[in-house]
């Protein structure tokens, strides 16, 4: 036979084939492979003991002194620790960490003027090269923090509340010599213990320690060619470059993960576990933080199991929610004011196109145009608070009623704050600059940074409101790219900037300084300057009493209500996308990346 | 020849001198403040600017800024790339070969289905073979990359689970990180040959296909136009005919005699897209989450990263005069009648 033939005949029998059994046939396998095979398949937790977390944050340095961003702090939580954490999901209770009990003025440990802090420090601790530590590596770990003092570093967060002064260095970059000396003094090791002396009492110091004070081991910093800790190098090592410190790329803590590879090609960072830990080492044997650009890969990543928590922002939630096998855990609070619409009350008008004409004419602003209060409730009345809310948080999160958050002690819900009013905010505009601002109308452009979809929205309903209010009034609404934006805000040339902030500790303090002191990060670009408002910034600082801090700030809120320096607009909460054999899990809004980066130690799958 | 390609090869260095010089003289347009913007990314930061600017020198009139650099270079030293962590140098050799692997893979497709796809349809004209290419030409030309890649992505790993994203699997990372893999060359196929481990040159084989026919189709649509252009031409001219006339069998005379002379433009442009593939594809780079070079560029320019724009331009520049070096020796190759001098 023929191959030819052998086909015809092959053909000729698949034909005998009756039709119906074979459908029948199909019909089982496909009920089997969807009855048995898929859901085993779902149930089964992919690499049990690993964990993978899918980002879009690079590391900035994995340097303890040095980063000042959230991504490498997710690792620094997890590979170091400082004397003191928060305990389970609060932000106001502190466990010990380090230290094995937690300063206060009953057990002793905080001197009656408030002067004084005492951390016995824990037998037994051993960092991840087998040293063990001693309280001398926990005085290391702080001079060092505060020493190495990088330009745009987080190292005042220490030095102002230990030494009473920001910087290491004066405006020219000239190192005050003196600083060593105050450092030594200030912190001391006695016996088992480490001795903290402040310059002034300083409330949310305990709270700074828990965040930023970890322990490095000073005898691998000097054998891998760091400070030695001496007197005589140290101004050596004052503001370095980046890649020039062991720290940068390596890691030696104490924490229950250490690192085990950076892998900067592939955006990767693994962690694996501690298997000498002190306390019970993690069940997670290896914690995998991968840089992911694109949603789509990180979505299909995590529902192929292959990614068990992944990055995903408010705008693409309706795309997350009702996978298979992926858990949504939502209205977690968070410690950020974000996005921020700032007025400028002394515009630079140099080469500045922004202010238009530059006059009070109908065609631009004068430089001074934001300082006339009514002009800034005006546009406090004209802002739709509701809709924001709608339209960019898709309803998620509360009215902000100041601009501490609802997360930390010294908000204060009771506050007032603008109503979206059109009504009220003509009556304001009617009033400003003497009734001018109604008759000749105004033009000015208002600026956003390129990308951010919140920011855009929120600058299109400060437009569409207010030129509804009267013809004359003309906002332009433009993005720049992020430098444009940074030089522009820096010389204060924006006559209206947005932004936002995020907290780096909390604390009330780390809001009530930069949104109302006239040297703090905001009112500095804006040219805000209230000495009532500046006053009451450095009284709450000083008071330890929570009681009486708390009245302080109701009144520092009251006055940013009648002053509106700003706008706040929402308390914002996040959620968490993470597949549900994850156990274990819990939210703590102090911990960086939150809620998408967690503290791994108590994660598990299972 | 010889003589041809050494003189090319010396005018590399003055080339790469200039690409430098015009960039660096353009990034001067910007001031200090937004260059400082690399190094500044929260308001946290804002009060330090002045001091990042001092730090970074980013103040000096432009030849001091450039003779620092250029000093720098002739150390070795290409810089600090802020984006990728590490020194310019090491970045190039970090994301270059995987981006050459992702190239090589993709490019002997697009060029041997471009090549016959073309030539077909040029010889039958308006049949069947040339509307699907016309067809394919058209859907490939205007499909956006970032859709074809998710599209891809969508069934072969999110539905079929099959081809997963990333350049390996977790199996292989946790390997080629550990003491019993030594990387050679840094192209995961080849390392993977050289240390006899099969599995490994699969899982990477696996990563590749996806993005390698994201690029292949989207690519091949101009190949493909060009080529059926170029043929159109050829086949209509006279010693078409006289090779008919005197007997020759048509596959003869298609594939020996119009097509090698066809080539002239399809080496011009096949050459242009080899470069620009290993010059980067961020947006497959970046569906597929593929480590390449594109990804690093981009970044690098989005964020002022000056010394990893330069190193990315330095690098690309020298593939462009070396791409079309290889173009000019080709033309000879196939039409003799070109001399090179």
């Amino acid at each position: 036979m023929k191959i030819g033939d052998k086909f015809i005949e092959v053909k000729r029998v698949a034909k005998q084939v009756d039709k119906f059994t074979f459908r029948k046939f199909l019909c089982i396998i496909l009920s089997a492979y969807h009855l048995i095979i898929l859901p085993y398949a779902w149930s089964q937790v992919k690499n049990p003991d690993t964990y993978t977390y899918l980002t879009i944050s690079d590391v900035d340095s994995m340097d303890p002194a040095w980063s000042y961003d959230t991504a490498s702090h997710l690792q620094i939580l997890n590979v170091y620790e400082p004397l003191l954490a928060y305990k389970g999901s609060s932000t106001e209770e502190l466990e010990p960490l380090i230290a094995t009990k937690i300063p206060t003025p009953a057990n002793g440990l905080i001197s009656k003027d408030s002067l004084t802090y005492t951390f016995p420090i824990r037998k037994g601790v051993v960092f991840h090269d087998g040293t063990p530590l001693t309280p001398e590596d926990v005085k290391y770990g702080l001079m060092r923090f505060m020493l190495q003092d990088r330009d745009a570093g987080p190292s005042s967060l220490l030095l102002e509340p230990i030494l009473g002064y920001p910087a290491t260095r004066d405006e020219k970059g000239k190192i005050n010599e003196a600083v060593f000396k105050d450092a030594d003094r200030a912190i001391q090791v006695k016996g088992d213990n480490v001795v903290v002396h402040l310059k002034r009492p300083y409330a949310p110091f305990l709270t700074i320690l828990a965040q930023w004070g970890v322990v490095v081991s000073k005898k691998w910093a000097a054998a891998n060619g760091d400070w030695d800790g001496t007197e005589a190098t140290w101004e050596k090592y004052n503001n370095p470059k980046k890649e020039s410190a062991p720290f940068f790329d390596k890691m030696n803590g104490t924490g229950p993960f250490l690192l085990e590879r950076w892998d900067k090609k592939n955006k990767e960072i693994v962690l694996l576990r501690n298997d000498h830990y002190w306390r019970k080492p993690a069940r997670l044997k290896r914690v995998i933080t991968k840089g992911v650009d694109e949603f789509a890969t990180r979505k299909l990543m995590l529902q192929a199991g292959d990614a068990d928590a992944i990055y995903a922002d408010r705008p693409v939630f309706p795309q997350v929610q009702n996978l298979e096998g992926v858990q949504i855990i939502d209205e977690l609070p968070t410690m950020e004011m974000n996005p921020t619409p700032f007025f400028t009350f002394h515009i630079d008008t140099t080469a500045n196109p922004d202010i238009g004409s530059g006059k009070l004419d109908g065609n631009g602003i004068p430089p001074d145009f934001f300082s006339d209060k009514d002009i800034r409730k005006g546009f406090a009345h004209a802002f739709d608070y509701s809709s924001f809310i709608q339209d960019v948080q898709r309803g998620k999160g509360t009215r902000a009623t100041g601009c501490i958050p609802r997360s930390l002690p010294g908000h204060n819900p009771k506050q007032k704050w603008y109503d979206y009013d059109l009504k009220k905010a003509q009556e304001h505009f009617k009033k400003a600059w003497k009734g001018e601002v109604w008759k000749k109308g105004f033009q000015f452009t208002l600026t956003f940074n390129s990308g951010n979809v919140p920011r855009q929205t929120l600058c299109q309903i400060i437009k569409r409101n207010v030129e509804s209010i009267n013809p004359k009034f003309k906002i332009d609404v433009r993005p720049v790219q992020w430098s444009t934006f940074l030089d522009r805000m820096n010389t204060s040339k924006l006559p209206m900037f947005v932004l936002g902030w995020n907290a780096d500790f909390p604390d009330p303090h780390n809001f009530a300084f930069p949104f109302m002191h006239s040297k703090g990060n905001f009112p500095g670009l804006q040219k805000y300057k209230n000495p009532q408002a500046d006053r009451l910034v450095e009284d709450s600082i000083k008071e330890v009493i929570p009681a009486k801090r708390k009245a302080i700030y109701a009144k520092l809120l009251q006055l940013e209500y009648e002053d509106a320096p700003h706008l706040v607009l929402v308390d914002t909460v996040r959620y968490r996308t993470q597949r549900n054999w994850i156990k274990g899990w819990y939210h703590n809004p102090v911990f960086p990346d939150s809620p998408y980066g967690s503290y791994f130690y108590p994660i598990y799958k299972e | 020849m010889l003589a041809f390609i050494l003189r090319r090869l010396a005018l590399l260095p003055l080339v790469a001198l200039g690409v430098t010089l015009l960039l660096f003289g353009l990034l001067q347009f910007l001031t200090p403040e937004m260059r400082a913007s690399l190094y500044i990314k929260d308001p946290r930061q804002l009060s330090a600017m002045e001091a990042v600017i001092q730090k970074y020198k980013l103040r000096d009139p432009f030849p001091v800024q450039y003779g620092v650099w250029l000093k720098q270079l002739l150390g070795g030293d290409l810089g600090y790339s802020e984006t990728a962590k590490m020194p310019v140098g090491e970045a190039v050799r970090a994301f270059f070969p995987a981006t050459f692997e992702l190239a090589l893979f993709s490019f002997f497709p697009i060029l041997t289905i471009g090549i016959w796809l073309g030539t077909q349809s040029a010889v039958k004209k308006d049949k069947f073979i040339d509307q699907v290419s016309r067809f394919m030409a058209i859907t490939g030309y205007s499909l956006p990359s970032f859709v074809l890649g998710l599209v891809l992505l969508m069934i072969f790993y999110g539905h079929l689970k099959l081809l997963p994203p990333g350049r390996f699997s977790l199996e292989t990372d946790l390997l080629i990180h550990s003491e019993n893999f030594r990387q050679y060359t840094g192209l995961l196929l080849a390392d993977s040959i050289l240390n006899r481990k099969l599995w490994v040159f699969w899982d990477g084989f696996k990563h590749l296909i996806l993005p390698s026919i994201t690029l292949c189709y989207i690519n091949v649509a101009l190949l493909v136009r060009i080529t059926r252009s170029s043929m159109l031409e050829e086949i209509n001219k006279d010693y078409v005919r006289t090779a008919r006339a005197k007997g020759l069998s048509e596959s003869v005379v298609i594939n020996k005699h119009a097509r090698k002379n066809a080539l002239i433009p399809v080496i011009t442009l096949s050459s242009l897209l080899f470069v620009g593939i290993l010059g980067g594809v961020v947006i497959t780079e970046t569906v597929f989450n593929y480590p390449g070079i594109g990804r690093w560029g981009v970044n690098a320019a989005q964020q002022l990263d000056i010394p990893g724009v330069i190193g990315f331009a330095l690098l690309y520049s020298c593939l462009f005069v070396l791409g079309n070096l290889v173009a000019d020796t080709l033309y000879a190759y196939v039409d003799p009648r070109i001399r090179l001098k």
